[in-house]
């Protein structure tokens, strides 16, 4: 018998979201992507036991009750045109489809629900598959995911990669690929979703109707969401970081990836203002390494996400 | 045929008529932050034929 290399594992997962938590993504709209981690999205089931109750004369188990189920995961990717757009789609919740084929472009920013939006974010569905079919191994699928973050997967995307030297950034004024000085910039969303506030009188089951299958989320909300900006850059006698600190000057924060005219990812943090920056290293030549807080601004709000891809559907 | 450089959007809360905005980030940010979000086209829209020719 052949051993199972974990190599062979296929991912799928909905390219265009659920109609809501419970009904999963049809066949068309699942798109099968390679991934970097080997992590698996194991689903736990929780359970209980009748071990506290009175009147079996001792006190251990003689049964136990499957109580719910839990399902989380991590995706790894080099980024790409076509997964960049999704994951600011679906991470940050509100999305507009504009242009054609083969430029499709996606603007996206956070859900508001003062303003009326939502406050659960679009789902999708996450298939996992090692040799399906007749041999299989593994062949599940999880209904009903949010970016926190048995069926025929489609051929594997071929996607346009975003490699960082196509990066342009610009900063609270300074534009730092220009100047040369840019070391690393990393930038993160967080949603916070209330995992425990997912079940609720009524949320359902494992199997709909059957109560003795586990019960199941019925909603997944976001709740207090962080955004964060960080970076590196050489510092030298042009350099306005710790200007811009004492003072606590206020702009955008611009980061742009391009493979080309059709594909391409901007994100921009509307208002930031630096809360760090401290001197230091980086092989021997002085940086400075700066930490953002992004701000909400009245008129474009905290962040927003404008992704370019030839891959129409994405989040509608 | 849409006219892909536009869009139609929705008033916050669903309360109003569609209205179209053009397909520029520095346009649809700030709509989509007060609240507006995409839906079809009205059908008047979709309907390109000259029914009088």
């Amino acid at each position: 018998m052949s051993t199972t290399r974990l190599q062979e594992l296929l991912i799928g997962f909905g390219k265009g979201k659920q109609t809501d938590i419970a009904t999963a993504n049809l066949v068309a709209n699942i798109w099968q992507l390679k991934k970097l981690n080997a992590q698996l999205a194991n689903p736990k089931l929780n359970t209980e036991n009748d071990a506290d109750e009175y009147g079996k004369g001792h006190e251990f188990a003689t049964q136990t009750f499957k109580t719910s189920w839990d399902v989380s995961g991590t995706l790894e990717k080099y980024l790409s045109a076509e997964v960049s757009a999704w994951a600011m789609a679906f991470g940050l919740g509100k999305v507009v489809k504009s242009g054609t084929t083969p430029n499709f472009t996606y603007t996206c920013t956070p859900l508001f629900p003062a303003n009326g939006d939502a406050s659960e974010l679009p789902y999708f569905s996450f298939v996992e598959q090692i040799r399906p079919g007749a041999g299989v191994v593994l062949d599940r699928m999880a209904v009903g995911c949010a970016v926190e973050g048995g069926i025929t997967l489609p051929a594997a995307t071929l996607e346009k990669l975003l490699p960082s030297a196509a990066l342009a950034l610009s900063i609270n004024g300074t534009d730092y690929v220009t100047n040369k000085n840019v070391v690393s910039v990393e930038t993160s969303w967080k949603n916070n979703i209330r995992l425990d506030a997912g079940f609720f009188p009524g949320s359902g089951f494992q199997t709909p109707g059957d109560a003795t299958t586990g019960a199941i989320r019925g909603r997944l909300e976001f709740g207090n969401r962080q955004g964060a900006l960080k970076f590196t850059a050489r510092f030298d006698n042009t350099s306005t970081e710790l200007t811009k600190l004492k003072a606590q000057t206020t702009g955008t924060a611009t980061i742009t990836l391009t493979f080309d005219a059709n594909n391409s990812l901007a994100i921009t943090w509307q208002k930031v203002s630096f809360a760090t920056a401290e001197l230091g290293e980086t092989d021997q030549i002085v940086t400075v390494a700066v930490e953002a807080t992004p701000m909400y601004d009245s008129t474009n709000g905290i962040v927003s996400a404008v992704a370019k891809c030839g891959v129409d559907g994405i989040c509608q | 045929m849409n006219d892909p450089n536009k869009v139609w959007l929705l008033p916050p809360f669903g309360q109003g008529e569609p209205k179209a905005f053009e397909a520029k980030p520095e346009i649809l940010v700030p709509a989509m932050v007060a609240g507006w979000t995409q839906c079809d086209p009205p059908a008047s829209e979709e309907v390109k034929t000259d029914v009088h020719d």
